[in-house]
């Protein structure tokens, strides 16, 4: 589902140069889920950022759904994201002005897809979450976990191949937490690729396998010299 | 997509209500002054005779003192009127489908004693084919004919106003009026006539409404009539008096001719012919010089729009500039605050283009709503402007905020909101969304 070959992402100004990304090879399967883990700075907004084509890479080639999307224009990147991947993140990132029904449609409006098709989705996917009686709400009439269940639904109504999930939990509390994982679950029981970044080991212990960054580089927790293995651990928990 | 960014345009306007509304109020301004003044330039700048004016053309002729030129800005214009005897022999000509030299006066009207004392009236002196040629509408009967021209018969055409006067808005055809010591049966009374510049006389004011009475053009030698418009001469007349002043080289009629067609050369080479004569006989001593002009190639060398009318237009054009050249910062910063939403938006699919469609919809939007604001306090300016007009010119409303000047005001609004919003989209579109995502 996702291929990364020896990415580089380097960020450079007059003084320095920072690879935030340098030398990263990473293969998710389709169906998986995979949690990305690391200290601050190692890389994982930025893996993100690369993966949901928010963001270009210097060096390098990924391969998503089998279709290398290295150098690709604004507008292919923008259709892929529109297509093929679904965020959730962190702060939920909802539109404060549109209710809950126009911010799960705003993907959906960029597909182009008829008015009857976007309705029938939408319901759909506020339905699963739970949202169906919440359609004509603003966000900020929302509990924190209802928000992101928003967020949720509207990754769901757009039917991706690959959620790229940013700290989904980081802002709720163990309750709700818990909640968004049992989504997050089902929707990957259902077939769907996820690759959430997160700093909880809970939240990574309920993906199939969990993946450690460090310096923009994938490590092998296992092969790390043990002083180095200890500071990430102590740096994810 | 259009109507969804209509939406979103509008949500955004309701977020932030005062930029909106210093924003509107902007736009609104800067629409009011320059539909204003774009309006009032248009009023006198507009073709007064649309179905008419490229085959109405007024004739001019090089009579003048081989000396030096006629007086004036241009010196290689020749007189704006023609002599009497000019007048008399080109009209002799079959090439015009309709022709009329015309002339005002200062004549004496008597009306009823019940309804007020005699009075000084301006009376326009024309030949029959002066109502179809200029199209002018009658309310009752018609104008005269041409024997009526011959004779001359004693008939008169009078406008509303003066048949309210007279005759108490009835229909007063075949009634008669006294002028000076004659009675003129009344023919034909006109319809509402207004145009917004007296085209077929702008050698004093263009901007003074219509005479109030039409008579035969011929009545000139038996009532010995005297124009009351501009009379210019460089030579003394060959004989005293009245006469005299007939075979002058003095210049006082206007000459406008009907060339539909390919009748505007054979036209041109007929006067050349009559010119070429005349000089044989010793008149016309300066070089060939005629002019066979339509309408508003004429009334533009005339200037009739007068230079400081298109100065405030021009103004008031640069001020709806200056207003939204200022909207363009105040979009700008509205726009850039709503960045996170932006990323937000190009994260879940939007293309560059979507955002900036977006954002210049929300941009027109501000101006559809500010230029409608500002064309409803441009019509108030309009009605206080007419006010002004009609005190100095004694004309109402000759200032008309007609569709072109709506459908100017719109585009004027149009193109504000793309002024002052194409920046502030295009930079908002160029946001990297990756950026704001994590501080939404």
């Amino acid at each position: 589902m996702l291929q990364m070959n020896g990415v580089k992402k380097v960020y450079r100004t007059d003084l320095i140069e920072t690879h935030a990304l340098a030398d990263f090879s990473l293969h998710v399967k389709s169906g998986e889920f995979v949690a990305v883990m690391g200290p601050s700075g190692s890389g994982k907004t930025t893996f993100l950022n690369v993966a949901g084509l928010l963001d270009t890479f210097s060096a390098g080639e990924y391969l998503l759904d089998g279709e290398n999307v290295s150098r690709l224009s604004d507008d292919q990147m923008s259709r892929i994201r529109n297509r093929k991947i679904g965020f959730v993140f962190q702060t939920f990132n909802l539109i404060p002005d549109l209710h809950v029904f126009d911010n799960v449609d705003v993907p959906l409006r960029y597909r182009g897809l008829a008015g009857a098709d976007r309705k029938t989705r939408i319901e759909k996917a506020l339905e699963l979450v739970g949202l169906s009686s919440r359609a004509r709400h603003l966000p900020s009439q929302l509990s924190g976990g209802q928000q992101q269940r928003v967020a949720i639904a509207r990754v769901l109504a757009g039917d991706p191949r690959l959620i790229l999930a940013d700290e989904p939990t980081g802002n709720l509390d163990s309750l709700m937490t818990r909640e968004i994982m049992d989504l997050l679950e089902r929707i990957n029981e259902q077939g769907t690729t996820i690759v959430m970044v997160t700093h909880s080991p809970e939240c990574a212990a309920r993906a199939q396998r969990q993946i450690h960054l460090l310096d923009g580089k994938v490590v092998d927790l296992d092969a790390a010299p043990s002083l180095s293995r200890q500071a990430l651990l102590e740096s994810v928990s | 997509m259009l109507l969804y960014n209509f939406r979103i345009a509008l949500l955004s306007l309701k977020r932030n209500r005062i930029l909106s509304l210093v924003i509107i109020g902007g736009i609104a301004l800067g629409i009011a002054v320059s539909t204003m003044f774009s309006t009032m330039r248009h009023a006198f700048a507009k073709d007064p005779i649309p179905s008419k004016s490229d085959v109405l053309h007024y004739v001019r002729m090089d009579s003048w003192d081989p000396m030096k030129p006629y007086p004036g800005d241009d010196p290689t214009q020749p007189p704006t009127q023609i002599t009497y005897r000019d007048m008399v022999e080109i009209m002799k000509t079959d090439i015009p489908v309709r022709q009329s030299g015309t002339f005002k006066s200062n004549l004496l009207l008597f009306p009823d004693q019940n309804i007020g004392r005699p009075r000084k009236v301006i009376v326009r002196m024309v030949f029959s084919d002066f109502f179809p040629m200029f199209e002018i509408p009658f309310r009752y009967g018609s104008g005269w004919d041409k024997r009526a021209d011959a004779g001359p018969e004693p008939v008169v055409v009078i406008d509303e106003e003066t048949n309210d006067l007279l005759f108490g808005g009835q229909d007063s055809v075949g009634k008669t009026v006294r002028i000076e010591d004659r009675e003129f049966k009344v023919v034909g009374v006109l319809d509402t006539w207004r145009p917004t510049v007296k085209f077929y006389d702008v050698t004093q004011n263009p901007n003074e409404p219509p005479e109030g009475i039409f008579m035969p053009f011929n009545f000139l030698r038996p009532m010995q009539l005297q124009t009351a418009g501009n009379s210019d001469g460089w030579k003394s007349p060959p004989l005293p008096g009245f006469e005299g002043r007939l075979v002058s080289e003095t210049s006082w009629i206007q000459m406008w001719v009907e060339l539909p067609g390919d009748r505007a050369l054979p036209y041109k080479d007929f006067l050349a012919a009559y010119v070429g004569e005349q000089k044989k006989a010793g008149r016309f001593p300066r070089p060939l010089n005629n002019r066979v002009q339509p309408v508003m190639t004429y009334l533009k060398e005339r200037k009739v729009v007068p230079d400081e009318i298109t100065a405030m237009a021009v103004v008031s054009l640069l001020f709806l500039a200056v207003c939204a050249l200022n909207l363009m910062g105040l979009l700008l910063a509205k726009f850039l605050a709503r960045a996170p939403e932006i990323g937000v938006r190009r994260a879940l699919g939007a293309r560059r283009l979507d955002i900036f469609v977006q954002h210049i919809v929300e941009c027109e939007l501000v101006a559809i709503i500010g230029g409608t604001i500002g064309i409803a306090i441009s019509l108030a300016g309009i009605a206080v402007l007419n006010n002004w007009v009609k005190t100095i010119l004694n004309r109402p409303d000759i200032i008309q905020f007609d569709p072109q000047m709506l459908l100017l005001a719109v585009g004027l609004s149009l193109a504000a909101g793309l002024v002052a919003g194409a920046y502030p989209a295009w930079r908002v579109c160029h946001i990297a969304p990756a950026i704001h995502l994590k501080v939404q």
